[in-house]
């Protein structure tokens, strides 16, 4: 298990390599004042990973155990949270996207309901007048809660 | 000749500037703590309100240096307690901090670095105070080969960091250096690897690539900690708060030579707190780990980046006070603050406003008493961040990126990129990486190809220019040195025994 | 069983989230006016941004102070396109751009939008290129300069704070060009921003630097560099009073770099007449010349239908100088 992560690494760390030359190679360079130009740094480092990529294929290292399928059916729960903050962000605004991403954050790492709402709402609305007016950061404020405030 | 700074310190100690230089200190360690907004967003965001307030110029400026001082003093806060960079500078000081965090030496872990920070900035003002102008024509005598072979030195001086998987250290600076190719190649505008997105253009953007290489991956990591069933819950009690006398004893020379390494690193336009705070970890790994103990929590390893970051932003000041050349984006935030007040920075600054050329210096030093006694006796309150319980802290984490990133892109890619890279830093950690080689490729890669395209587009082609003056000789030798004695010195001296 | 709670917590959470999206949709619009420098803090847009902001709110022309947001991306090409795609009618917003904005729309660089695409509301303030040298440097005057460079081109190195097509490498172009020397025979180094390429300059790894007046004024001073040209219709007053331009030594090269906004293309002639006036108003005011001054910048007045003519024509000059050396097809 330990062996295949690090050799599977290695096979995408070539193929990771092959797709960098192929788009260095392809680069259209109108004129350059320099004799380098922009292609060959990326080739070399492509040749450089490539050759490194290959000493971990023969000689692999040790890697960190991977977490089973709970705990990977939590870590996606988690990044989805995060998308989901990510795409209603500016939509919703800070406040309310923040409530929701805290609590559901929160609740994942193991507070209770109660808890994980307290948290939600106190940390929302506080950092938001924290970073808004104390510190004069532009937030999205979702406009359409503006009236309200 | 010191006329200057005496009327420096006599403006300084007013107490409206006095006033001034707390609170800037107290904004700045706020600013540097929270990840992504580092310095520069600092004064950019405070500066109109100095101007607004009709703060006299010299008020003004004290304000603005202290709050650049004090975000430099808040960069490490989230590194020790979190391994999350607050800014460029304080990347190299995860290595030792956290693993002292982990060890429940947050409290002296702390305190140390704010002592180590005080050594390297005042070791920096001294200098700035005696050499500023003498130091400056050094530093013009830097060209694009001379930065080449600096770029050279700085990434032979990482092969220290090798340590106990050298083919991954070497894939993760690679892997960094790729990084830093995405974007307009700045020599001959060919767009790279940008995929027809606008938003690559200007690169991968370092705050949206410490924060989710570090962060995004850190509340992974954190997740799993949490749900480890062998009731290993991570974190041991907090251990004592302060800092030791005998601790910070043990690490005066690396103070010191820390702190100058970082002047002059600092001194150089275009290098920054990032580049000061590796070369004097990886110099200071390679003259006093004798036992193999950085990176493990040595309090030295966290004293020299520390040292060397606080040095190198008071470095920065010498080209701009006296050139008028920004060394750092920070620097040039700062000159546009000077301009804003019709004061033009050189050496004229020193004869014909000896209040500002002179209250700047001075408030430096007092900048950095003040965030010295700010620093020690809370570094107490600022551990117990560590005992918050995780469903806090984690949401509070993610806040916080999502602020950093949007503050400064005010844009969704921004932030779809950070939680991408997030995976990938995931990822990496797990696969038994590094994740300092990586930044360190990012940052030193583009520099070093930029710097050898200008060298070679100076001289048409021909590669003598890259060791033709003395300094790119010195540090080619140097680079050579570093990564072949090591290997020889053992042998020599077998040699030598065996015969004897 | 504990991860189908979590499960469940989620979808629900979403579910919420949902029904909160649709309800984001209506926006009404705020009174808050905004300018978005499309850049990082600190740099010349910011600059731009804050202009407006304080001039404003100085004159007392707008109540609520103006909020300057960051969008950095493609020297603009993001907040192009975020003006065009999401914010393509906000009365209240404005974008500050420059002369480097009009280069890059003429290189095709701002992905599949025209420089026709938005509304150009004006200009409040301009500088201008210059052609600086060492002060050991043998030259005197931009003539003998340009007699060197016709004779050896390759043992004079320019250097500027930008890549190639850029508007910092433009000026090396159009004084090459003046030169009778194609701008591709020229050897030019690239810098990341003016500051680093006079470092250069003044450490003579660099023989001629093409930079902006206003960067210069504190070298000016300490008597380290001479400015064989200034790249103005005439001469400047203040500092720059002793510099040529090159007109006068004969050579016809002139870079101004303006600073100025655009609006989005969807917003109401009435939205934007309003603008218009209000910008107009503010340039003729004194405290507003106290600001610009403040910051460099030379005095600079079109506006509206005049100012988008203004940019509509520069783009299509840029564009046939990119073609020409072969930077477009």
């Amino acid at each position: 298990m330990k062996l295949a992560a690090d050799r599977l690494l290695g096979i995408v760390l070539i193929g990771l390599a092959a797709f960098v030359a192929v788009q260095a190679m392809q680069l259209e360079v109108p004129f350059s004042y320099d004799p380098v130009g922009p292609r060959a740094f990326p080739l070399g480092l492509a040749i450089l990973l490539a050759a490194l990529a290959s000493v971990l294929i023969v000689k692999p290292g040790t890697n960190e155990a991977w977490p089973g399928r709970q705990l990977g059916v939590k870590l996606l729960l988690v990044l989805a949270t995060l998308l989901v903050y990510a795409l209603l962000f500016t939509k919703l605004g800070f406040i309310i996207t923040s409530l929701l991403a805290v609590t559901s954050l929160a609740r994942m790492f193991g507070a209770p309901w109660g808890k994980a709402l307290l948290t939600g709402g106190l940390m929302a609305v506080v950092s938001y007048y924290l970073f808004a007016h104390a510190l004069g950061i532009s937030l999205p404020s979702g406009y359409w809660i503006e009236p309200l405030l | 000749m010191f006329d200057f700074l005496i009327h420096g310190f006599d403006v300084a100690l007013s107490p409206l500037n006095l006033g001034l230089a707390f609170l800037g200190a107290l904004l700045g360690t706020l600013f540097g703590a929270l990840p992504g907004i580092g310095p520069i967003n600092g004064i950019a965001i405070l500066m109109p309100l100095a101007y607004t307030l009709g703060l006299p110029a010299e008020s003004a400026l004290i304000l603005l240096a202290a709050i650049y001082t004090g975000a430099e003093y808040g960069g490490r806060m989230s590194s020790i307690l979190l391994n999350v960079p607050g800014d460029a500078g304080a990347v190299m000081t995860t290595l030792d901090g956290h693993p002292l965090a982990k060890k429940g030496l947050a409290g002296p872990a702390l305190g140390l670095s704010a002592v180590s920070s005080f050594v390297g900035a005042t070791i920096a003002i001294i200098g700035l105070t005696l050499f500023a102008p003498l130091l400056a024509e050094v530093a013009v005598m830097f060209g694009p080969a001379e930065f080449f072979a600096l770029m050279v030195f700085a990434f032979a001086s990482m092969s220290v960091m090798m340590g106990k998987d050298p083919v991954k250290t070497a894939i993760g600076a690679v892997l960094g250096v790729l990084i830093g190719t995405v974007g307009v190649d700045s020599s001959t505008g060919v767009l790279r690897y940008t995929f027809g997105l606008p938003e690559l253009y200007d690169g991968i953007d370092f705050v949206v690539m410490i924060i989710g290489l570090f962060a995004i991956s850190e509340i992974l990591l954190m997740l799993e900690h949490a749900n480890r069933k062998d009731g290993n819950e991570g974190l041991p009690p907090l251990g004592r708060v302060f800092v030791s006398l005998k601790e910070v004893m043990a690490c005066k020379w690396t103070m010191g030579r820390s702190g100058l390494i970082g002047f002059i690193i600092g001194i150089l336009p275009g290098t920054g707190a990032s580049v000061a705070g590796a070369v004097s970890y990886t110099t200071e790994k390679r003259l006093s780990d004798k036992n193999n103990t950085f990176g493990t929590g040595d309090m030295r390893g966290l004293a020299a980046p520390e040292a060397a970051n606080n040095a190198s932003a008071a470095g920065s000041f010498v080209p701009m006070l006296t050139l008028g050349i920004p060394g750092s984006g920070t620097t040039a935030v700062l000159l546009g603050a000077l301009m804003l007040y019709n004061i033009t920075p050189g050496p004229m600054m020193f004869s014909e406003r000896p209040e500002v050329a002179g209250g700047l210096i001075a408030s430096l030093y007092i900048g950095n008493l003040v965030l010295l006694a700010l620093n020690l006796p809370l570094a107490g309150v600022f551990a117990r961040v560590l005992t918050i319980p995780r469903w806090v802290l984690v949401p509070g984490i993610a806040i916080l990126a999502f602020v950093g990133v949007y503050q400064l892109h005010s844009n969704l890619a921004a932030i779809y990129l950070m939680l991408i890279i997030g995976v990938f830093g995931y990822l990496l950690r797990k696969l038994g990486f590094s994740l300092a080689p990586v930044i360190l490729g990012y940052v030193l890669g583009g520099l070093m190809e930029q710097n050898l395209r200008r060298a070679l587009s100076i001289s048409g082609g021909d590669l003598g220019i890259l060791w033709q003056s003395g300094i790119s000789l010195g540090l080619w030798i140097a680079a050579v040195a570093l990564l072949v004695l090591p290997w020889l010195l053992p042998k020599l001296w077998q040699a030598r025994t065996s015969k004897a | 069983m504990k991860i189908n709670k979590g499960l469940s917590t989620y979808a629900g959470m979403l579910a919420l989230a949902g029904g909160l999206l649709a309800a984001g949709n209506v926006q009404a619009q705020s009174e808050a006016t905004e300018c978005i420098a499309p850049a990082k803090p600190g740099g010349g847009y910011d600059l731009t941004c804050r202009l407006a902001a304080n001039g404003l709110e100085k004159t007392g022309m707008i109540d609520k102070p103006m909020a300057v947001s960051y969008m950095p991306g493609g020297i603009g090409a993001v907040a192009y396109n975020h003006v065009n795609g999401v914010r393509d009618s906000d009365p209240n917003l404005i974008v500050a751009a420059s002369t480097g904005a009009a280069v890059n729309l003429a290189l095709g660089k701002f992905g599949q939008y025209d420089a026709d695409d938005v509304r150009w509301l004006g200009a409040l303030g301009v500088d201008y290129g210059a052609i600086v040298v060492n002060a050991d440097a043998p030259w005197q005057s931009l003539d003998e300069l340009m007699e060197d460079l016709k004779a050896n081109p390759g043992d004079i190195a320019f250097g500027a704070g930008g890549t190639v097509g850029s508007q910092d490498w433009m000026k090396a172009a159009l004084t090459a060009k003046a030169a009778d020397l194609s701008p591709r025979k020229l050897k030019y180094v690239s810098f990341e921003g003016g500051g680093e390429a006079l470092a250069a300059l003044l450490g003579d790894h660099i023989q001629v630097f093409t930079g902006d007046l206003s960067e210069l004024k504190s070298q000016l001073e300490s008597g380290k560099i001479r400015v064989l040209a200034a790249l103005s219709e005439e001469r400047m007053g203040g500092p720059y009073a002793d510099i040529p331009t090159a007109a006068e030594q004969g050579y016809d090269v002139q870079w101004p770099i303006w600073r100025g906004y655009y609006m989005g293309p969807n917003v109401s002639d009435e939205a934007y007449q309003k603008w218009v006036e209000r910008m107009s108003q503010l340039a003729r005011s004194k405290e507003f010349a106290e600001l610009r001054e403040a910051r460099g910048l030379f005095p600079m007045s079109r506006f509206g239908y005049e100012f988008n003519d203004y940019v509509l024509e520069q783009v299509d000059q840029f564009e046939s100088l990119a073609k020409e050396v072969g930077l477009k097809q």
